[in-house]
C-alpha cells in the first residue's frame, strides 16, 4: 500500500522532465488537446454517415431537415458548443457545484421512475418527454456522478484509507445505481458501478477494499449466471423477466425445460426466436462484413429491415458500420475511441492536481464502459443491454452527455500542470 | 507515442488503467476479427439464406410447325391478374383490418397472430371482391390457398385469374378505381391453334412435377413436360434450359428487387412432316363416316415414308390440358370405351382381314402361282369339319377377280399350297409384327408369326395347324397391324417393294441465339428394306388393287376420284371373343396414283358397316383434298 500512496500525488518522474520542456513549449502556446479533437470530429463524421446508412430503408418519405442523420448534426453541434463552453471556465468552478449537480440528478432518477412523469418505453421508464425530444437523466446523472465522485475523492489520500470514507463512496455510488437499475437499465447501472470503481482506485482507496467490493460483485454475477442458468423455478432471483431472458439468450440456453407443457412450449420457442433475433442479425450483419465491408449505404442486413430498423440507428449502430466498413471500418473505430481513452489518460497524468486527474479518469471509465457494452453486445461478447454508443448511437441525450465529458476532459487538459 | 507514454508511465495506477483500456481495445479487435475475418464465411452464408430466394424460371417452349411451316402449337403470353401481398401490407391495409378487429369482441380471444391471419385474409378477399365487381366475373379466394401464399410464396405474385380473356383484362385495365395490390403478370402458355387437329401426333402437356434438380431452388414457376406425342418424345429439346433468377428479399419476406442469375434458353422448334391440311381432312372425313367413329387414317408419301397425316378418332383437344385439366374432362378422355386419348393409328392392334390378301397375294405368286390358271370356288371353304363363310358369291376365279371380289376360298387355298413359311416370308418383309418406330411413345408392334412363334406352339403341344395358316391367309387368327404399319405396306406396294421408315419429324431448329444445341435433321426416304419381289408380280398386284377400285365389280368403287387412279382393297376383319363375333373391323388401304405412286392410305374404322362402304369413302376425301392441292401447287407453280 505504501507505493500507491507515494504515487498518489503526481509528481512529474525524472524521464517527463527531461522531455517535458521541448513539448512544453509547443503545448504553451496551442494547449488545446488538437489529438483528442480529431478523433471525435472522425467519430462524429463517421456518426452521421452510419445514421444516414442506417435510416436508409425508414426515411425514404422524410423531409431532409427531419431526417435522423440531419438532427444527430444539430445535436452534435449543440453538444460541441456546450463542450466549448465548459471549456471557457476552469474545471474547478464547476467542482463546487458538483454536489448540487449529484443531488439534482438524484431527484431527477427518482422522478423519472414515477408513472406519467417519466415516459414508458419498450417497458423501461428512463425518458423524460419533453415534446420535442426525449431527455434521459441517467446520462446526466453520470456526468454529475463523476464530478461528485472526483470532489469526493479529492480529499487527502490519509482520509481515503478510513473506512467509513470509503463506505461513504460505495453509498454515492450506490444510490444512482440501484435508481437506474430499478428503471430498469441494467447498462447504464453498471457504468455508474466502474466509474466508481476506477475513480476510487485512482484516487487511491486501498485496495485491499476494493478487492472486497470486486470479490462481492463477482459472487453476484456468478450467483445470477447459475440462478438464471440452472436454478429450479422456485429458487430464483426476482429478476425482471425480459432481463433472464436475455441472459438466457446470452448464454445460449432454451427458454424451455423439460417439463415445460407443449404448448407453453410452443409459445416460448417462439419466444425465444424474437429475442435471440436482435443479436443473430447484429451477428450477421457483422459477421458478412468481411474484411473490407459492403460500402457506405450498401449494406442489405439494415435495408432490408433485418436489423430492426428501431434499434439499428442506435443500439445497434456499431452492426451497421461493422457491415458497411467491415473489419477495416470497425478497427478504426475502436482505434478513434483508444485514441480518445489515451488521450484521456494522457491528461490525467498529466492534470494540475488529484480533482482533474480524477475527472479525466472517470470520463475515460465513463466512455470506455459505454463503448465496451456497447460493441460487446453487438458482437454477442455481453448480454444485450441498451446502452448507447458514444457519439455515434443516434440521440440527443448520449450525444450531448458525450461531448460534454469530452469537453471536461479538454477542459483539464488545458488548465493542465504548468512546466 | 501517445498509447506506448500511458503504458510506460512511472504512475501505477495510470499505468494498470491503461493496461486494462487497451486489453479491453484489443479483446474488441480479437473478436471483430474472428466475426468479421475468420468465419465471415458462415454469416455471408447466413444472410444469404436469409435474404435470397432463387425462382426456377422456365424457358419458353419450341414451337411445333407442319411441313409447311402452319403452327400447330406454339407458346403465347397469357396474362394473369395477381395479388401483391406486399401491396396491401405497404398501403398498411392489414394494419387498419386488424384494429378494426381488435375492437371487435368476438375477435377479442384471439391471438395476435391469429387474428392478424384474419385481418390479412379479409384484406385479400376484400380485393378480390372488388376486383370480382370490376371484371364482374364471380371470384373467390380459398383461405388456405391465400394462408399458404402468404407464408411460403410472399416474395412472388399470387394468381388471382389466371389466362384472362381480352374482355376481362380490358375491363381491368380501363377501371378508373383499381383497388390496390393487384397487378398484371404475363405468363407462357401452350396453345394449339388448330384445337384437335394432329392432337395425337402432338401429345399434351402435364404440370411438371418437383425433381431432384430443383432441390437449390425455393421457388418453381409453373411448368410443363409433354406426356406423349412429339410433346413427350422431344420434351428436352423443346423445353429449353430453364433461368434461374434470385430475389432479394426483405425481413417480412417481400421482394426488393431481382436479379437473373441464369437466362433461360428457349427450346427447339420441332418440323414435321404432316401437312396440317391434309390431317385436318382425314380427321374430319373420319369423324363424318358414322356416329361416334372409332378409327383411324394414316397418309403417308410413298416415295419416302414421311407421314403426311395420322388421324384417330375419337380426338382430343390438347388445349385442355393447359393450364390444368378440369376433372370432367379429364374423365371424357379417360373413358373406357372410347379411350380419346389412344392413337388408334399406331397404337391400335387389329386384325387386317382381307386388306391382308396383299401380301398373300404377293406370297403366293412369288412361291410360282399362275395368276391366269381359274379356280372354282363355291362360295364357302371348307377345311376339314370347319367351313369358313366367303362374300365372294360361287364360281370361276383367277388372281385378278379373286382379288377384288375378295374370294377367302381363292387366297385360301393358294395360300395353303405356298405354305406358311412363304407367308411368314413375305410378312417379315414388311416388318409386320414389328414397330416403325413413329416417335409419339405411342405405338404397338402388332403380331405376326413367325419359325419361332411356331416352334413355341409346337412345344406347347398346340402346334400351327393348316387351319391356322388358312385364317391367316384372310387375315385373321393370330395377327394384329397397326393402321400405319398397313400404309407402310401399301406404300411399298406402290413404289415398286420399297420399304421405308416412316419419318414424322423433319428437323429440330432452334430460334434462339442462345440455344447451343445443334439442330437435328432427320433426313427423308430412309429405306429400312426391299420386298426384292419381281416386278411382275407387284404389277399383278397393283393391276388388281386398281381394279378394286375401278373394276364394274371392285369392292372399293366408293373411293374412285376422276383426278387420280386410286388403287385399293377393302378388308373387313371379324373380332370374336371365343366363338361370339364382338364386332367387325372395317378396312381400306388404298394409294394413287396408279402411273406414278404418290400418296398411300390406309383407313380403319370400329365395326363399320364394310370396308368398301365405311373406308373407302374417307379415301376418297383425302384423295380429293391431295388432288386439290397438288393443282393448286400447279397453278402457283405456273
Amino acid at each position: 500500500m505504501s507505493e500507491i500512496n507515494t504515487e498518489l500525488t503526481p509528481r512529474p518522474s525524472k524521464k517527463e522532465t527531461s522531455e517535458r520542456p521541448l513539448v512544453a513549449t509547443v503545448h504553451s502556446e496551442f494547449r488545446f488537446d488538437w489529438l483528442l479533437l480529431a478523433a471525435t470530429i472522425c467519430l462524429m463524421i463517421i456518426g452521421i454517415l452510419s445514421i444516414v446508412s442506417a435510416r436508409i430503408g425508414a426515411e425514404t418519405d422524410l423531409s431532409w431537415y427531419r431526417s435522423y442523420g440531419f438532427r444527430q448534426g444539430v445535436w452534435y453541434l449543440l453538444g460541441s458548443a456546450m463542450a466549448a463552453g465548459i471549456c471557457v471556465l476552469d474545471y474547478k468552478i464547476f467542482c463546487r457545484f458538483s454536489l448540487l449537480a449529484y443531488w439534482v440528478a438524484i431527484a431527477m432518477l427518482v422522478l423519472v421512475l414515477i408513472p406519467h412523469v417519466g415516459s414508458l418505453r419498450f417497458g423501461a421508464r428512463r425518458w423524460f418527454d419533453l415534446g420535442l425530444f426525449q431527455f434521459q437523466p441517467s446520462e446526466f446523472a453520470k456526468l454529475a456522478y463523476i464530478f461528485a465522485m472526483a470532489h469526493f475523492l479529492e480529499r487527502p489520500k490519509d482520509e481515503l484509507r478510513m473506512y467509513n470514507v470509503f463506505l461513504k463512496a460505495l453509498g454515492m455510488m450506490a444510490l444512482p445505481f440501484l435508481l437506474v437499475l430499478a428503471e430498469p437499465d441494467l447498462g447504464s447501472s453498471l457504468a455508474f458501478v466502474s466509474i466508481g470503481l476506477v475513480m476510487m482506485y485512482m484516487a487511491g482507496v486501498p485496495l485491499r477494499y476494493m478487492k472486497r467490493v470486486a470479490g462481492a460483485g463477482f459472487l453476484l454475477v456468478t450467483l445470477l449466471f447459475v440462478d438464471v442458468v440452472f436454478a429450479p423455478d422456485g429458487w430464483r432471483l426476482p429478476l425482471e423477466d425480459y432481463q433472464r431472458r436475455r441472459l438466457l439468450v446470452y448464454f445460449n440456453q432454451s427458454y424451455v425445460s423439460q417439463d415445460t407443457p407443449p404448448e407453453e412450449r410452443k409459445r416460448l420457442e417462439q419466444m425465444q426466436r424474437t429475442d435471440s433475433y436482435n443479436i443473430d442479425q447484429a451477428l450477421i450483419s457483422v459477421g458478412s462484413g468481411g474484411f473490407k465491408g459492403k460500402g457506405w449505404m450498401q449494406g442489405t442486413q439494415t435495408s432490408l429491415g433485418f436489423l430492426p430498423r428501431p434499434v439499428s440507428h442506435n443500439d445497434f449502430i456499431f452492426s451497421v458500420i461493422a457491415e458497411e466498413g467491415g473489419f477495416l471500418g470497425s478497427t478504426l473505430v475502436v482505434g478513434l475511441y483508444g485514441m480518445i481513452f489515451f488521450a484521456g489518460i494522457r491528461t490525467a497524468s498529466q492534470a494540475r492536481e488529484r480533482l482533474g486527474r480524477l475527472l479525466a479518469v472517470g470520463v475515460v471509465a465513463l466512455l470506455f464502459t459505454h463503448v465496451m457494452i456497447n460493441i460487446g453486445m453487438n458482437i454477442r461478447l455481453i448480454p444485450v443491454t441498451g446502452i448507447p454508443l458514444p457519439l455515434l448511437s443516434y440521440g440527443g441525450s448520449s450525444v450531448i452527455c458525450t461531448l460534454l465529458a469530452l469537453g471536461i476532459l479538454q477542459n483539464v487538459y488545458l488548465y493542465r500542470k504548468k512546466y | 507515442m501517445l498509447v506506448l507514454d500511458q503504458l510506460s508511465r512511472g504512475d501505477k495506477q495510470i499505468r494498470n488503467f491503461s493496461i486494462m483500456i487497451l486489453s479491453g481495445l484489443l479483446l474488441l479487435v480479437a473478436v471483430l476479427w474472428h466475426l468479421q475475418i475468420f468465419s465471415s464465411g458462415k454469416y455471408v452464408q447466413r444472410l444469404e439464406s436469409q435474404a435470397y430466394r432463387t425462382v426456377r424460371e422456365p424457358a419458353v417452349r419450341g414451337s411445333i410447325f407442319d411441313k409447311n411451316g402452319t403452327v400447330l402449337a406454339s407458346s403465347r403470353p397469357a396474362y394473369s391478374i395477381s395479388l401483391y401481398v406486399k401491396d396491401l401490407s405497404k398501403a398498411g391495409l392489414f394494419n387498419e383490418e386488424y384494429k378494426r378487429l381488435k375492437k371487435m369482441p368476438e375477435y377479442n380471444k384471439l391471438t395476435v397472430s391469429e387474428r392478424s391471419r384474419v385481418a390479412r385474409f379479409n384484406v385479400a378477399s376484400n380485393t378480390i371482391a372488388e376486383l370480382s365487381r370490376i371484371v364482374g366475373v364471380n371470384l373467390i379466394i380459398d383461405e388456405e390457398r391465400f394462408n399458404r401464399h402468404y407464408l411460403q410464396t410472399r416474395a412472388l405474385p399470387l394468381h388471382v385469374m389466371r389466362d384472362v380473356s381480352s374482355e376481362v383484362l380490358a375491363r381491368f385495365m380501363e377501371s378508373p378505381v383499381r383497388p390496390v395490390g393487384l397487378g398484371i403478370e404475363t405468363e407462357a402458355f401452350r396453345q394449339y391453334p388448330l384445337n384437335s387437329v394432329g392432337g395425337h401426333l402432338l401429345g399434351f402437356l402435364v404440370r411438371r412435377q418437383i425433381e431432384e434438380e430443383d432441390i437449390p431452388y425455393s421457388y418453381q414457376m409453373p411448368d410443363y413436360v409433354g406426356r406423349v406425342g412429339v410433346e413427350g418424345v422431344f420434351d428436352k429439346e423443346l423445353r429449353g434450359l430453364p433461368g434461374a433468377k434470385s430475389v432479394l428479399v426483405d425481413n417480412t419476406g417481400y421482394r426488393q428487387e431481382e436479379n437473373r442469375l441464369i437466362i433461360p434458353v428457349a427450346g427447339q422448334n420441332v418440323y414435321l412432316t404432316i401437312d396440317a391440311q391434309v390431317q385436318k381432312v382425314a380427321e374430319r372425313a373420319l369423324s363424318e363416316a358414322k356416329a361416334d367413329v372409332k378409327g383411324a387414317v394414316v397418309v403417308l408419301d410413298v416415295t419416302n415414308g414421311d407421314i403426311l397425316a395420322l388421324a384417330s378418332a375419337p380426338s382430343y383437344d390438347p388445349n385442355f390440358f393447359i393450364p390444368q385439366i378440369t376433372s370432367a374432362n379429364w374423365a371424357i378422355y379417360n373413358d373406357e370405351n372410347t379411350m380419346p386419348t389412344l392413337c388408334r393409328a399406331s397404337y391400335g392392334a387389329y386384325a387386317p382381314g382381307s386388306i391382308f390378301k396383299i401380301v398373300v397375294g404377293l406370297a403366293a405368286l412369288e412361291s410360282g402361282l399362275d395368276p391366269d390358271k381359274t379356280l372354282y370356288c363355291e362360295g364357302a371353304y371348307q377345311l376339314g369339319r370347319r367351313r369358313i363363310d366367303d362374300t365372294a358369291p360361287a364360281g370361276d376365279y383367277n388372281f385378278r377377280r379373286a382379288f377384288l371380289r375378295s374370294s377367302n376360298a381363292y387366297f385360301i387355298s393358294v395360300g395353303l399350297e405356298s405354305g406358311v413359311n412363304s407367308l411368314m416370308e413375305m410378312g417379315a418383309k414388311f416388318f409386320l409384327g414389328q414397330k416403325t418406330g413413329i416417335p409419339t411413345m405411342q405405338e404397338v408392334s402388332g403380331f405376326y408369326p413367325n419359325s419361332g412363334f411356331l416352334e413355341a406352339r409346337r412345344k406347347r403341344g398346340m402346334p400351327w395347324t393348316s387351319g391356322n395358316t388358312a385364317n391367316l391367309c384372310i387375315g385373321q387368327g393370330d395377327i394384329t397391324v397397326t393402321p400405319l404399319q398397313m400404309a407402310v405396306m401399301t406404300a411399298a406396294i406402290a413404289n415398286g417393294g420399297t420399304i421405308y421408315w416412316p419419318r414424322l419429324v423433319m428437323r429440330l431448329e432452334s430460334w434462339d441465339p442462345l440455344n447451343k444445341l445443334p439442330g437435328e435433321v432427320y433426313p427423308s426416304g430412309k429405306v429400312r428394306g426391299n420386298l426384292q419381289v419381281s416386278a411382275r408380280n407387284l404389277k399383278l398386284i397393283q393391276d388388281a388393287m386398281l381394279a378394286d377400285v375401278e373394276d364394274r365389280e371392285g369392292t372399293g368403287s366408293r373411293a374412285r376420284i376422276n383426278e387420280m387412279r386410286v388403287c385399293g382393297k377393302t378388308g373387313t376383319a371379324e373380332v370374336k371373343q371365343g366363338n361370339r363375333l364382338v364386332r367387325k373391323d372395317t378396312w381400306f388401304v388404298a394409294y394413287a396414283p396408279y402411273e406414278s405412286p404418290r400418296y398411300a392410305i390406309s383407313v380403319l374404322v370400329e365395326s363399320g358397316a364394310s370396308g368398301g362402304l365405311t373406308c373407302a369413302p374417307i379415301a376418297r376425301k383425302v384423295f380429293q383434298e391431295l388432288a386439290l392441292i397438288e393443282s393448286n401447287q400447279r397453278k402457283a407453280q405456273s
